[in-house]
C-alpha cells in the first residue's frame, strides 16, 4: 500500500512540533470532548489537566494514597468526571470542577486501560482492561466488578453465564484483551487474542455478535472513532483494519436482537453469532508499513474520522504515520529521539499530541504559511507571475469619471445582531451543561517581583539579550516551598520573564538569530527547579513568537 | 435633563431615558466605564490613575453606590474590563503595564508588564483564561491569566491600537487603530483572518463586537459610526449626528428595550440611535465636557456614561 504521498498543502493535519509540555513525567494523555482540556496522568499517580487554549496548568488532582504510575485517563462525556487507572491497581473517580474524589475501587490487576461509559451524562460505569485477564466492567455505585466474556465457547448455548469468579476461564495467562464501548455505550467491542471481535451486551454479559478478524492475530487495540461509524482494530501482525460499523447510532441493542431473530435456518451457536456480526462490522481498510513491518502503538481516528493516525512501536524512535480513510499514507511526522507511548488527535483541530517515554508531551500542528491578503484585502495571491496586457484605454485620464463613488450599500436592511446559530460542532444534546473550561486562577505576583517592577520595565525598553541585572540573585534565593509551585514556576520564570517580554525588534533579531525547524517549545513548568537552564529560558523567548515575528512587516 | 428628538414615524414605543445619578469619586477625566456581565457591578477608570467600582442595586429605582477603589498605577488609566465571574478586573494604563485586580478585596493580584508604550485597551475572553491588550506600541498581545504570561504578541497595526474586543466564544479578537483599519485574528493561532478597510481610511477610533459575533460595530474619527458585516467585509450601517474627530470615544450595543446604539460624543452628549433605521433617538445631555466612554447594562434599562468632567452619569428610563 505504498500509494504516492498526497501533496502535504492540502491536508488537514498536523505536521510539525509547535511545542511541548512539560509537568514531571507524563504517561498518558486525553482530550476532553471539545479538546478545550487535555488530561495527563503522571509517573508519580499525580494527575493535571492542562487548558489547551493557553497551553498553561488548569488543575492538579492528587490522590494522596496513590503514588504509582497513571496507566490511564479517560474523561466523562461533558467532561465533568475523570476516571483514572494506576498502576497500583487502583481505579480513581473524580469530579473535574471541584477536583474531589468520587470514589476509587481496587481491582486484582492493574487496569492498563480503562474509559468511562461515553453514552452516560455522569457515569459511575466504566470499562477496565487489566493486563492479563479479560476486561470488566467496573460500576461505581454498587461497588461491582462483573467479567466481560472473551471468547464464545464453542457449544450450543451462546448465553455465557455471567462471570463473577476471579479466575478467568479458558484465557492463557497473558493475552489481554482489548476492549472499548460504543459511540452511546450501550454495547462493548472486545479484540481478543484470537483475533476476533466480539459485540457484548455488557449488562446481560452475553455476546451477541462475533467479527473474525483476518489474520487472528490476537488484538491489541480497538477504538471507534468520534462519530461512531469506523472502528479500528491493531492486530499483532502489524496492522491496523478499518471497520465501517453498519449498526444504527441508537437503540442498538434492539437492532442486534432483531437480527438475531431474523436469521433462520442456522443453528445457534458460533455460526450465528458470525452471521450476526457480519452485520455489524465490515471491513474496510487494512493498513501497514510493508517495508520496515512495525509494531503500531496507540492508533486512533482524527477528530472527523477522516484520518487514521498510529504510533511507531519501536524503540528509539518518535515516529507517526497518517492515512487517510481511503488507505494512502499521507505524511510521516518524525519527532525527537524518544520512543512514544501514547497519542491523541484533537476532537476539533489539526492538531495531535504524543506522548514520548521522556515524559514530554509534544504538539504537532500545521506549519502555518501567513496569508498575505489577510493583512491587505485589495491583494489577491497569485500562484505565480500572470502576463497581464493591459487595454488600450486603460491609463487614459478621464478627470469627471473619478470621482463617481456609487453607494449601493442598501442601509435600510434589518441586521439581526443578536441570533446565534446552533453550534454545528455539537454532536451531543444541548441540554446538559458541558464542563469546556476550568476557571482561571490567576497567580498572585510576590512582593518581590512588584518591587522589581519598575527595574523590569526598564529592563524591556533596553537591551533584550543582555542578560537580566543582578536583581536576579535575590529571586533565584527564592525557591518555592512545595512541589507543585505555581509560586516557583512564577519565581524561577521572573528571570526568564524579562527576557521573555522584550521589544518587538528584539524579538524579531532573536528569530532570526535562532530558528528551530521543529520545535524547542515553550516550557510550561510547574515543579520548581532552581537551576533552570539558560538555553530552555532562551528558546521560550522566541519559539512562540516565531510565525509572528518574522512577519512583521 | 434629557432632550427628544421629535418624532415622525411611530417612534411611540420609545421611552426616553432620564439623568439618575451622577457620580462624582474620580478626580480626573474617566476614561472607560464598564458593566459587569451579571449586572451587579459597574467600573470605571480614570486619568488619575485610580479604578473604581460600583454596586447596583435594582430594586425599584437603580441606585448605584461607589464600592472600591483600586490604586496601583503609576499613570492614568485608559480602559477598564471585567472577568465572566466578576471576579477580577483587569486595567490598562500608560504606565505600558495591564493590571489584574481582585474584585472583592481591592487587592493587586498580577500586573502585565510587555508592552512598550501606553497600553490603551483591555478585554477578557468569555472564558476568561486569557486576556488581550492593545497599545501605542502599535501591538496586540494575548496574555495568559493564571501565570501573567504573554503568550502571543501580534504584529497588528502600524499606528496606536485603540481598541480590542474578543467575540462571544472567544476564537476571534477584533482590533482596531489610527491607520484606519480593523483587522480580524484568530484567538487560538493569532493569524490574521481578516482586514477591513474602506476606500477612504479614517482613523479608527473604536471596535467592537456585536453579541452574536457577526457583525462589528465601527467608530471613527469623521464624526461616523458604521456596522460592518464581517464575513462580507462591506459596512451595513451608518450612524450620524454625533461629534468624533478627536478623542477614541467609545459606543455600546442596546439591547434590552430594543435593537438600539449608543455613543459618547465631544458636545458633551450622548446619543442614542435605532439600530435598523439608524434613526437617532434621543440626544441624553448633561455633562459639560466630551462624554468619552457609554456602557449599557445587560439585563436592566441603564446606561452609564463617562466623561472629561470627571464625573459617570447613569440614565434610566422614565418609568410612567
Amino acid at each position: 500500500m505504498n500509494a504516492p504521498i498526497i501533496d502535504p498543502l492540502q491536508g488537514d493535519f498536523p505536521e510539525v512540533i509547535e511545542e511541548y509540555l512539560e509537568h514531571g513525567v507524563i504517561k498518558c494523555v486525553a482530550f476532553n470532548h471539545r479538546g478545550s482540556l487535555l488530561a495527563a496522568g503522571c509517573a508519580d499517580g499525580g494527575c493535571v489537566i492542562f487548558d489547551f487554549e493557553t497551553r498553561g496548568i488548569a488543575k492538579e488532582i492528587r490522590d494522596i494514597d496513590c503514588s504509582a504510575a497513571i496507566t490511564s485517563v479517560s474523561w466523562s462525556k461533558y467532561g465533568h468526571r475523570l476516571l483514572v487507572s494506576a498502576a497500583d491497581k487502583s481505579l480513581t473517580l473524580w469530579d473535574v470542577s471541584t477536583g474531589e474524589k468520587i470514589a476509587r475501587t481496587i481491582l486484582q490487576q492493574t487496569p492498563l486501560q480503562a474509559r468511562l461509559n461515553p453514552g452516560l451524562t455522569s457515569p459511575s460505569l466504566c470499562l477496565a482492561c487489566p493486563l492479563s485477564s479479560a476486561p470488566m466492567i467496573v460500576d461505581f455505585d454498587i461497588d461491582c466488578t462483573t467479567l466481560l466474556p472473551v471468547a464464545v465457547p464453542e457449544m450450543p448455548d451462546v448465553l455465557a453465564p455471567p462471570q463473577r469468579s476471579k479466575c478467568p476461564e479458558s484465557n492463557p495467562p497473558f493475552s489481554p484483551a482489548a476492549a472499548c464501548f460504543n459511540k452511546c455505550g450501550d454495547l462493548v467491542y472486545i479484540g481478543n487474542s484470537k483475533g476476533e471481535i466480539l459485540v457484548i451486551d455488557y449488562k446481560s454479559v452475553r455476546v451477541l455478535a462475533l467479527v473474525p478478524v483476518s489474520g487472528a492475530a490476537p488484538v491489541k487495540n480497538i477504538v471507534f472513532s468520534r462519530n461512531g461509524q469506523y472502528l479500528l482494530t491493531n492486530s499483532h501482525d502489524r496492522t491496523i483494519r478499518i471497520y465501517e460499523n453498519l449498526l444504527p447510532a441508537k437503540n442498538v441493542l434492539k437492532s442486534l436482537e432483531d437480527l438475531g431473530k431474523n436469521i433462520d435456518g442456522i443453528d445457534d451457536g458460533v455460526e450465528k453469532l458470525k452471521t450476526v456480526g457480519s452485520k455489524c462490522l465490515t471491513l474496510f481498510r487494512e493498513f501497514q508499513d510493508s517495508v520496515t513491518k512495525m509494531h503500531w502503538k496507540a492508533p486512533c481516528f482524527s477528530g472527523d474520522g477522516e484520518w487514521v493516525v498510529g504510533g511507531s512501536a519501536c524503540k528509539g524512535e518518535h515516529k507517526i504515520y497518517i492515512w487517510d480513510r481511503a488507505g494512502h499514507l499521507v505524511k510521516i511526522l518524525e519527532g525527537p529521539k524518544e520512543a512514544l507511548i501514547d497519542l491523541a488527535w484533537h476532537p476539533v483541530h489539526p492538531i495531535i499530541v504524543s506522548v514520548s517515554l521522556a515524559g514530554l508531551v509534544y504538539i504537532w500542528a500545521k506549519d502555518y504559511t501567513e496569508n498575505w491578503s489577510a493583512f491587505a484585502p485589495d491583494f489577491k495571491e497569485l500562484e505565480e507571475n500572470e502576463e497581464y496586457v493591459e487595454r488600450e484605454d486603460e491609463f487614459d485620464l478621464i478627470p469627471e469619471t473619478e470621482k463617481v463613488k456609487v453607494l449601493d450599500v442598501n442601509e435600510d436592511e434589518e441586521v439581526d445582531i443578536e441570533t446565534v446559530e446552533k453550534d454545528a460542532f455539537s454532536d451531543s444534546d444541548t441540554s446538559v451543561e458541558e464542563l469546556r473550561y476550568l476557571p482561571a486562577e490567576p497567580i498572585p505576583d510576590t512582593n518581590d517581583q512588584q518591587d522589581n517592577l519598575v527595574e523590569s520595565i526598564k529592563l524591556v525598553e533596553g537591551q533584550i539579550s543582555a542578560s537580566p541585572a543582578s536583581e536576579e540573585a535575590v529571586q533565584n534565593g527564592h525557591g518555592a516551598d512545595h512541589v507543585l509551585s505555581p509560586q516557583g514556576e512564577e519565581l524561577g520564570d521572573t528571570r526568564g520573564k524579562r527576557k521573555r517580554k522584550p521589544s518587538e525588534k528584539a524579538m524579531e533579531l532573536q528569530a532570526e538569530k535562532a530558528k528551530p525547524s521543529k520545535g524547542s517549545g515553550r516550557t510550561v513548568r510547574a515543579k520548581s527547579r532552581a537551576g533552570i537552564d539558560q538555553e530552555i529560558d532562551d528558546s521560550v523567548n522566541d519559539a512562540d513568537d516565531d510565525d509572528d515575528d518574522a512577519s512583521y512587516y | 435633563m434629557a432632550e427628544e428628538v421629535p418624532a415622525t414615524t411611530a417612534t411611540a414605543s420609545f421611552t426616553p431615558y432620564v439623568h439618575s445619578q451622577t457620580l462624582t469619586t474620580h478626580e480626573r477625566a474617566v476614561s472607560s466605564v464598564k458593566f459587569s456581565s451579571d449586572g451587579r457591578l459597574l467600573a470605571s477608570a480614570s486619568a488619575d490613575k485610580t479604578l473604581r467600582t460600583y454596586t447596583i442595586n435594582t430594586d425599584g429605582d437603580p441606585i448605584v453606590e461607589p464600592a472600591r477603589e483600586f490604586s496601583g498605577h503609576e499613570y492614568g488609566i485608559s480602559d477598564v474590563a471585567f472577568s465572566s465571574d466578576a471576579r477580577f478586573i483587569a486595567s490598562a494604563s500608560d504606565d505600558k503595564t495591564l493590571k489584574l485586580w481582585d474584585v472583592e478585596t481591592g487587592s493587586l493580584i498580577k500586573t502585565l508588564i510587555g508592552h512598550t508604550n501606553y497600553a490603551f485597551c483591555v478585554n477578557f475572553n468569555p472564558q476568561s483564561n486569557m486576556i488581550v491588550s492593545g497599545s501605542f506600541d502599535e501591538t496586540v498581545r494575548i496574555w495568559d491569566v493564571t501565570t501573567g504570561k504573554c503568550l502571543k504578541v501580534l504584529p497588528a497595526h502600524s499606528d496606536p491600537v485603540t481598541a480590542v474586543d474578543f467575540n462571544r466564544d472567544g476564537s476571534l479578537i477584533v482590533s482596531s487603530s489610527y491607520d484606519g483599519l480593523c483587522r480580524i485574528w484568530d484567538a487560538g493561532t493569532g493569524h490574521c483572518i481578516k482586514t477591513l478597510i474602506d476606500d477612504e481610511n479614517p482613523p479608527v477610533s473604536f471596535v467592537r463586537f456585536s453579541p452574536n459575533g457577526k457583525f462589528i460595530l465601527v467608530g471613527t474619527l469623521d464624526n461616523t459610526l458604521r456596522l460592518w458585516n464581517i464575513s462580507s467585509a462591506k459596512f451595513l450601517k451608518t450612524y450620524t449626528g454625533h461629534v468624533n474627530s478627536q478623542y477614541c470615544v467609545s459606543s455600546a450595543f442596546s439591547v434590552t428595550n430594543g435593537k438600539r446604539i449608543v455613543s459618547g460624543s465631544e458636545d458633551n452628549c450622548v446619543y442614542m440611535w435605532e439600530l435598523n433605521s439608524r434613526k437617532l433617538l434621543q440626544k441624553l445631555e448633561g455633562h459639560t465636557e466630551p462624554v468619552m466612554t457609554v456602557a449599557c447594562h445587560p439585563t436592566e434599562n441603564l446606561i452609564a456614561s463617562g466623561s472629561l468632567d470627571k464625573s459617570v452619569k447613569i440614565w434610566t428610563q422614565k418609568k410612567d
